[in-house]
């Protein structure tokens, strides 16, 4: 089988059946993965922040735009806004103790996409979320499954 | 993203970190009693995107302690240990076995404390060659996948940047298997105060 393609922090990608689709080292990051079961098309958005500013440089790191546009490409690609589905995996909080600013962004990265999705009538229809361990994410365009691997624990596929 | 001179500003930078990761080797070597020295420190702007891949991979496990300066000066700091590194580090200083999946409260306050020596000791000698006080938040350690550990960090300059200055100094013991590196994400802001005054120390 061929490489899983890797998405990394800020980028985007589509794939068509029986590619594969990674995101490494998930902490508060959020993986935003849709799959339309039909056309077997898959997309991955590797977000880092929840909210776009009003003058946006890059639309893939943010939660909200980067969702937007996901669904953009996917359609694009052949996919149908009304046969796709979404899972969301990551958001953690990795430095509980700390006391700054951005302490628990993993949150609100996952709140942001769960609202972006609403907009398009998406069903998430599997979540890996939250917590204080990073994942890993790779989707199987094929089957549309998701394989969640985290440090120290079995892995779990959605 | 550091004006028209960049060769110049890194050269600056790398100076600038070669100091503070000296001062924090000899620190935690004392503490350790053993012989630590320093790799020549690298610096480079990059993509958000690539910074986990420049260290070695999103997916290798390490332990990290980050914290972030919250004085005048914005930048993030991180301590990185490889695995290996961090059981070795911890089986010196607690005199138990070590099972990095399940950390006992004494070994991840251990490996926080160490961290902590760590970033204050380059803090204070930063901040001396720069004349400003630099005042750290209480820093906090995880062991996970680099990705994961980097995402913090990240996120608090994703929000302004796209691209970012990354300063990684290694250290690594004479005697035993033990390495890990410093990593200094300084703001844009940050980066321009620095330069400024070593330029005028010249």
């Amino acid at each position: 089988m061929k490489e899983p393609r890797i998405v990394g922090i800020g980028q985007l990608a589509v794939c068509h059946s029986p590619e594969q689709l990674s995101c490494l080292g998930l902490g508060s990051c959020v993986a935003v993965i849709l799959y339309d079961p039909q056309a077997r098309v898959g997309g991955m958005v590797h977000v880092l922040l929840p909210k776009a500013p009003q003058k946006v440089d890059l639309e893939e790191k943010y939660a909200d735009s980067g969702t937007r546009k996901l669904v953009k490409e996917m359609t694009f690609n052949g996919a149908a806004k009304d046969r796709m589905v979404a899972k969301l995996v990551g958001g953690a909080q990795m430095f509980k103790n700390l006391n700054v600013q951005f302490a628990n962004i993993g949150r609100f990265n996952v709140l942001e996409a769960r609202k972006a999705l609403r907009e398009f009538s998406i069903r998430i229809v599997a979540e890996d979320i939250e917590g204080d361990r990073g994942r890993s994410a790779s989707l199987d365009s094929a089957t549309g499954r998701v394989t969640v691997k985290k440090v120290f624990s079995p892995t779990r596929v959605i | 993203m550091t004006g028209e001179k960049p060769d110049r500003a890194l050269e600056i930078i790398k100076e600038f970190a070669n100091i503070g990761a000296g001062s924090a080797a000899t620190a935690l070597g004392t503490m350790l009693d053993v012989d630590l020295m320093n790799d020549v420190t690298s610096c480079n702007i990059m993509p958000l995107s690539q910074v986990p891949e420049w260290l070695g991979g999103a997916e290798k496990i390490v332990a990290g302690t980050y914290t972030q300066l919250c004085g005048s000066l914005k930048s993030g700091i991180l301590v990185v240990l490889p695995s290996e590194s961090a059981i070795m580090l911890l089986k010196h200083l607690t005199k138990e076995q070590v099972d990095l999946s399940n950390l006992n409260e004494l070994q991840r306050s251990c490996l926080k404390e160490v961290g902590n020596i760590c970033l204050c000791w380059y803090l204070i000698a930063v901040s001396k060659m720069v004349d400003i006080d630099m005042i750290p938040a209480p820093p906090d350690a995880t062991v996970d996948l680099l990705g994961a550990v980097l995402d913090m960090p990240l996120a608090a300059l994703g929000a302004k940047v796209d691209t970012v200055l990354a300063v990684h100094t290694c250290f690594k013991a004479l005697d035993k298997e033990f390495e890990g590196y410093f990593l200094m994400l300084p703001e844009d802001q940050t980066l321009k105060v620095i330069l400024d005054r070593m330029e005028s120390k010249k």
